[in-house]
């Protein structure tokens, strides 16, 4: 150090320096601090609108009412077969016990508006109560039936209450008689089974996600049982056989590029081939599975190499000195290393999968599927596109719908991730 | 003799003049004994490139029975990269050439028809790190009888372990937890276990790659204790970097400078009074 | 002369052995100029100078002392190998063989208190004139070994070795022609026994001169040449 410097540096009082070393310092820890909380707070608010306007989609508005299973009415005899029970017009049942109810209504519109008060399932309860206990012929049962979307929107008060009538879902009279029957003991909430019990439906109060949920579900499959094999292999050959050349290079490149691929150009290529040149079913989980697969294999060689040369190399050097063959190592020894970050890999992969849409919107798995897929050649939904399907409707009701899809799915996101977790916390090894 | 006359100012000798200008040395001739009669391995004009780069130059040199022999030298000098040639390692390494005549019990090991499977199950290696595979204490030992298909039984195989543990010193220690990991044993524990693992398969030559370079100095003196004893059934080459230790634990040095093998001879002569220059300023300590 | 104990990576092992290879030629020195002052006082009549040098042994042990503690410490913090350790254990036996000069050279100081101290006593001047020829021989025969191991001149040192032969000549001849000072006058023969022990000691001197030069060869060749001819020395140094 030269006489010059050490004088200025005399010159220069310390503590002030470090007065102002210390003011750097704080600054820069406060800036990376409010980084971490605006990250925070906008996860905050997202989460805190999804739950708030999802969570009520988890409860429905029931209605009681009494109904007398009149012979009757149901036009049957005394002792009837079930063939008959099955071929009653419950509707009419149920609107001639309507008016048995509520006499006072008789103008024929407004017999209608009461009607609407209550779910178009109200026949499909009645014949589910009488097909399953055929004794109620003759008896009087008091049956509670679910809310149409519209009173079950006001009460839960998802749609503005006080406006002028003409803009509010509900008339004066009707939501006079929501107010009498939640007044009377007549209106309850119950846990909305039906979300999780049955597809698609046209009217919000019946939809639920149990279609969209197995369609995935079996999306999934299909892409783990193509993608991870697969995407193993290709990393075990890249890591432990393939030579170091400018090919393995520039496969090397392609693969993380093709990571970085939209991946709605992976849809295009499953409509062009799979669909359109070897013409396998459309909107199935076959071929949303497969063009998935395209989609998870570069994130799980990735990690799979991660996790190979991870393992060090003094394992392999001691295998092979041995006189274990390349395989031998590779199965005994470098394997059972790798896998849980192999399957942390894979699982990740996954989870991004199952958040896909745009690649399953090319191949068709948009359709209105009513019925619960079966196997993996069935039209089938997705629950990302179930829920882009509900945000695109205009009907009020699907908006908690929406919502609560997105909570489904976050769902099952949070649970796949703890899953890799947990496999890489119970197989990680020390060595 | 070279050091036998007072040399004039200035003058270092041919070889330190080569080193100098830091490049290879290129082919050597060897000083000393680097010859047998009734050698266990014998290499004749082994070379080894690396792509274009050439690491060992002609190296010719015989492994005794029954004797440890020293490979020392300075970094990449290529001492351990001829270790590696005595078992093929170097297979592994992508672009490693290795040319010229290997013989172990004088079958040819180094040619492209030769069984590296079996050779390596007659040559054992102990490495400078220890790298027990991260399995019990047990199944280290026993995978190689097991991938060789030496035993029969499982009482067969239980006895090879008790015995390869005991040979190695270790079985005192592990006796009552065969089934532990091995990789929870210390340091010197663990390289005692891979130096089982390696005599588990019996083989007739051991190549130890700087076995205690990671080992603290009691763990150190048991292996060298425990390489003393070994010498008596096994073949044994160690690679190490502690001059101390290759005058200690071996019957001969072999001393490697830039990829040549300089000088090789009883190590009574090389630490007392190496012929050449260069011996002589290495195991003095004499290399800026 | 390059200098061999130069180019260690670690500085101060060089420093050390320098160190010490320095201390020993200092001790070289001091042992000389004793043996020189010894042979004088026996010249001078000077018991007083006589008594100067027997003090003065006090210093060659001191010397001794010093290099016997540091060739400890080096060989256990260094653990020298090869020409190092050659070079750790010759400066270790110089230094004792230089002691044992210095001890002799005491005893040839003695000689002259002996004689001088008591008047009554009339030294024969011929018999000391054989104390002083041998003195000075040998007092060259270790300044040259000494060279030669500064030198690590390997010649030099068979140099020492063959004199240390001539010396034994010059010892035998030197004892003849005491003896017949003892068959002119039987009356010396009290003063020759002192004589002849005092000419002895420095043939001593010379014995040690020539190990000396044979730590040399050691140190050069690391053969340890001690109880060989010198035409087998010669012989090998030639190869």
């Amino acid at each position: 150090m030269n006489k010059a410097s050490h004088v200025s540096r005399v010159g220069r009082s310390p503590s002030r320096l470090n007065q102002r070393r210390f003011r750097a310092e704080r600054r820069f820890r406060r800036l990376g601090l409010l980084g971490v909380v605006l990250a925070l707070a906008s996860v905050v608010f997202l989460l805190g609108t999804i739950f708030s306007s999802g969570y009520s989609a988890f409860w429905r508005l029931q209605f009681a009412v009494d109904i007398q299973f009149d012979p009757a009415l149901m036009k049957i005899t005394e002792r009837p077969t079930a063939e008959e029970l099955q071929e009653v017009h419950y509707l009419a049942l149920f609107r001639k016990n309507l008016e048995r109810a509520y006499p006072e209504v008789k103008k024929r519109s407004e017999r209608r508006k009461l009607a609407q008060m209550f779910s178009e399932s109200a026949p499909d309860v009645l014949r589910e109560l009488v097909l399953a206990d055929p004794t109620l012929v003759g008896e009087t049962r008091r049956v509670w039936v679910l809310a149409s979307s519209s009173a079950d929107m006001i009460a839960k008060g998802n749609a503005p209450r006080d406006i002028e009538e003409k803009r509010r879902v509900l008339t004066d009279q009707q939501l006079a008689w929501l107010d009498q029957w939640e007044e009377e003991g007549l209106a309850r909430n119950r846990f909305n089974t039906r979300f999780f019990t049955s597809g698609p439906s046209r009217s919000p109060e019946l939809a639920g996600l149990a279609g969209a949920i197995v369609g995935s579900a079996l999306t999934l499959l299909v892409t783990l049982i193509i993608s991870f094999p697969v995407g193993v292999a290709a990393a075990v050959y890249l890591e432990e056989y393939a030579p170091k050349n400018r090919i393995s290079e520039i496969i090397e490149v392609n693969i993380n590029n093709l990571a970085a691929v939209p991946s709605i150009i992976f849809g295009l290529l499953g409509l062009a081939v799979l669909l359109n040149f070897f013409g396998l079913p459309r909107g199935t989980p076959l071929v949303g599975g497969i063009v998935l697969s395209l989609m998870t294999l570069p994130t799980i060689i990735i990690a799979s190499r991660a996790a190979l040369k991870a393992v060090p190399p003094s394992i392999r050097d001691g295998a092979l000195a041995m006189g274990a063959s390349p395989m031998q190592t590779v199965f005994h020894h470098v394997l059972p290393l790798a896998m849980p970050g192999m399957l942390t890999g894979t699982i990740i992969g996954l989870a991004q999968a199952l958040g896909e849409t745009a690649p399953l919107l090319m191949i068709g798995m948009f359709a209105f599927v009513a019925d619960i897929p079966s196997g993996v050649v069935d039209q089938a939904s997705a629950l990302p596109v179930q829920i882009y399907l509900w945000a695109e409707s205009s009907e009020r009701g699907y908006v908690e719908l929406t919502a609560a899809g997105i909570m489904v799915i976050l769902i099952f996101l949070v649970l796949m991730n703890l899953l890799a977790v947990f496999l890489r916390k119970k197989f990680e090894r020390r060595w | 003799m070279i050091d036998s006359t007072p040399r004039a100012p200035g003058s270092k000798g041919v070889l330190a003049d080569t080193l100098e200008q830091d490049a290879p040395l290129g082919s050597v001739q060897t000083v000393g004994e680097a010859l047998l009669e009734n050698p266990s391995v014998s290499c004749r004009d082994v070379a080894v490139h690396y792509g274009d780069k050439q690491a060992l130059f002609d190296i010719n040199l015989d492994m005794g029975t029954n004797e440890v022999l020293a490979l020392i030298g300075p970094s990449g000098c290529g001492k351990t990269t001829f270790l590696r040639c005595i078992n093929r390692m170097n297979d592994t390494i992508q672009g490693c050439r290795v040319s010229g005549t290997i013989k172990i019990d004088d079958e040819e090991i180094n040619h492209a028809d030769a069984d590296v499977v079996s050779l390596r199950s007659r040559v054992g290696m102990v490495f400078q790190k220890p790298n027990p595979f991260p399995k019990s204490i047990y199944d280290n030992i026993a995978y190689g009888p097991r991938i060789h298909a030496l035993t029969a039984s499982n009482e067969e195989l239980d006895q090879i372990v008790e015995d390869s543990l005991k040979r190695a010193g270790l079985w005192k220690e592990v006796a009552d937890r065969l089934q532990a990991p091995g990789t929870g044993l210390s340091g010197g524990q663990q390289q005692r276990l891979c130096i089982a693992r390696a005599i588990a398969v019996n083989p007739d030559v051991i190549l130890m790659d700087e076995p205690c370079s990671a080992l603290d100095p009691i763990a150190t003196a048991r292996i060298e204790e425990l390489i003393d004893e070994l010498r008596e059934n096994f073949t044994i080459a160690i690679v190490t970097h502690s001059m101390q230790q290759a005058a200690r634990v071996s019957q001969r040095t072999a001393y490697f400078h830039m990829g040549s093998l300089v000088e090789v001879g009883s190590t009574d002569q090389i630490f007392t009074n190496p012929r050449q220059r260069l011996t002589e300023d290495y195991i003095t300590g004499r290399f800026g | 002369m390059e200098n061999p104990i130069k180019g260690h990576t670690v500085e101060s092992f060089n420093e050390e052995m320098q160190r010490e290879h320095k201390t020993v030629l200092e001790m070289g020195a001091l042992v000389r100029s004793q043996i020189r002052a010894a042979a004088k006082t026996l010249q001078d009549e000077d018991p007083a100078a006589a008594r100067k040098v027997i003090d003065d042994d006090a210093k060659v042990n001191e010397l001794d002392n010093e290099v016997a503690a540091h060739v400890e410490q080096i060989l256990a913090r260094r653990t020298p190998v090869a020409s190092d350790l050659r070079e750790v254990l010759t400066v270790s036996k110089i230094a004792t063989d230089l002691e044992r000069c210095g001890d002799e050279a005491g005893r040839l100081a003695k000689l002259t208190l002996h004689f001088f101290e008591h008047p009554d006593l009339s030294p024969n001047f011929q018999l000391l004139k054989e104390v002083s020829t041998v003195a000075s021989f040998v007092e060259m025969m270790l300044q040259e070994s000494l060279d030669a191991f500064d030198a690590r001149d390997t010649y030099g040192a068979c140099e020492v070795i063959r004199k240390a032969e001539e010396l034994d000549g010059e010892f035998r001849s030197a004892l003849r022609r005491l003896t017949t000072f003892v068959l002119e006058d039987a009356r010396t023969i009290g003063q020759f026994v002192d004589v002849v022990l005092a000419v002895r000691a420095l043939e001593r001197i010379g014995g040690h001169a020539k190990n000396i030069g044979g730590y040399v060869v050691y140190l050069v060749t690391g053969r340890d040449v001690r109880h060989e001819t010198l035409d087998a020395i010669l012989r090998d140094l030639a190869k």
